[in-house]
């Protein structure tokens, strides 16, 4: 939200840098994607977990995979373990 | 004639504005953290409960077991005062604030305007806005009209004329002066309750036993001095506020939102030179309540780093992780200019370039469609969380 320009005052709403965005992800028995976004997997280069904020009402429970595609493009997405659904995310 | 409006409970009514649901039930203000246990005002399903004002907190809860404490909140308090006096000033009343509650003005400039007295008083309970229950006392004298105001009912404006003032003062209890609990006590010991008793007594008795808070107590007790009320600068009003998308509470995060703040409030065009005399650093705490800090600074200045060393400590002493900082320019210097510097410094052309390719970024696309990313917490494991994009729109 932007206040009148030339208010006395201004409230703004910041907001995430890096927000994850749903992605389209096939995934084989063993949870690895096969397929983003209609494009197949050429090689996982890295997986990794991120388990946070346990102790708060959001807890975080990630399953990351950094992939690059047939395509040969470079993505990051990960599959949301609390909550369900699979996203990409750029700067992780 | 010199008019004074009131509005009892003042914080915790700003407090209950965001729960009004709890204003029909036995409430009260809780205690400031490490400060002795006394309520703070309490609303009328209380009263009628048997809790009073600057009760202990344990004999409140065992005469009242399910009395809801609800937390100070400076800031909606102040905000909300700050709308009660604009709107009193907005129908040409110059006001001078005593406290938030309590506001203190003159009627001879505005009876011709309204049609009297007590027309002009009917507008200022009006201006003071529904759902606050103000009250107004008018008489000669500034004391008087502050207990007047005491006495008279929700929407009542009373008027005590000068020739009525002794006896209208003489019946109201001694918590009416500025005296401290234990002159109070002291007076009380000796068999003095009520204003017409003290102002019976010898001056040089009074002033003798219970010195200077005496003798002034003494002559508020017969009326006080007649004075004139000022009225007050309206303030700058100048601010910058940021809601983050979560709670945040580590200080590092909290010190780079408030240097984007102060940034962006130094730019802005309105300042129009001025010097920063006075700032506020305010925040909205997680669990619902506020938080405030006033600082006055010695000089006048408009220097970052200055104004950064002033507020930015202010910071550590916030109680809770918070969810929105405002920073406010209560008060601005009249001085506009300053010395011209003989060399421009390093970098201030390149800055100028940068603000202009920016204005016309924003021309062409729109307000908030230029950003600044301001690291937060750029340890974290979650990406998302390292940092923020600050609209800037100056």
């Amino acid at each position: 939200m932007v206040a009148d320009p030339g208010s006395p005052g201004a409230v703004r709403t910041s907001r995430r840098l890096n927000e994850p965005q749903s992605a389209l992800v096939e995934a084989r028995f063993d949870g690895t994607p096969r397929l983003v976004n209609r494009l197949g997997v050429a090689v996982v280069r890295e997986e990794w977990r991120v388990l946070d904020r346990w102790w708060t009402e959001e807890p975080i429970q990630r399953r990351y995979f950094e992939l690059v595609l047939e395509s040969g493009q470079n993505v990051v997405v990960f599959r949301d373990e609390e909550r369900g659904g699979w996203f990409s995310q750029r700067g992780a | 004639m010199i008019a004074c409006l009131a509005i009892p409970g003042f914080s915790l009514r700003a407090a209950l504005r965001s729960r009004p649901s709890l204003a029909a039930v036995p409430a009260a203000l809780a205690p400031p953290a490490g400060e002795e246990p006394l309520l703070g005002p309490v609303t009328a399903a209380a009263e009628a409960e048997g809790v009073k004002p600057g009760m202990r907190l344990g004999e409140a809860l065992a005469m009242c077991p399910r009395l809801v404490l609800v937390e100070e909140d400076p800031s909606a308090a102040e905000q909300a005062w700050e709308g009660v006096l604009l709107r009193l000033e907005d129908s040409g009343f110059s006001v001078e604030s005593a406290e938030p509650g309590c506001a203190y003005f003159e009627t001879r400039g505005v009876e011709r305007l309204y049609g009297g007295l007590e027309e002009a008083l009917k507008r200022a309970l009006a201006s003071a806005g529904s759902g606050w229950d103000a009250r107004i006392g008018a008489a000669e004298r500034r004391f008087t009209s502050l207990a007047a105001a005491n006495v008279a009912r929700a929407g009542q404006a009373l008027v005590v004329s000068d020739e009525q003032m002794p006896e209208f003062l003489a019946p109201l209890p001694l918590s009416l002066l500025p005296l401290d609990a234990r002159r109070q006590l002291e007076l009380r010991e000796l068999g003095i309750k009520r204003l017409g008793e003290l102002a019976g007594l010898p001056k040089a008795a009074v002033a003798e036993r219970l010195g200077p808070d005496g003798r002034r107590a003494w002559s508020l007790a017969r009326g006080g001095a007649a004075g004139r009320v000022p009225g007050r600068r309206p303030p700058a009003e100048l601010y910058e506020e940021l809601e983050f998308p979560e709670a945040i509470g580590n200080e590092l995060t909290l010190r780079r939102a408030f240097g984007a703040l102060l940034d962006r409030l130094l730019e802005r065009k309105e300042r129009d030179g001025r010097f920063v005399r006075k700032a506020a650093i305010s925040a909205r705490l997680v669990g619902g309540g506020s938080w405030r800090r006033t600082v006055t600074m010695r000089d006048p200045t408009a220097a970052r780093d200055r104004l950064r060393h002033a507020l930015g400590p202010k910071l550590a002493e916030l109680p809770a992780p918070i969810v929105s900082l405002r920073l406010e320019l209560v008060e601005l210097s009249e001085s506009h200019g300053q010395q011209l510097e003989l060399v421009q410094a390093a970098g201030s052309e390149l800055q100028s370039r940068l603000s202009e390719g920016l204005r016309q970024v924003r021309a062409s696309t729109g307000s908030g469609s230029v950003a600044s990313v301001v690291e937060v917490a750029p340890w974290s494991r979650i990406p998302e969380a390292r940092a923020l994009f600050v609209p800037r729109d100056d």
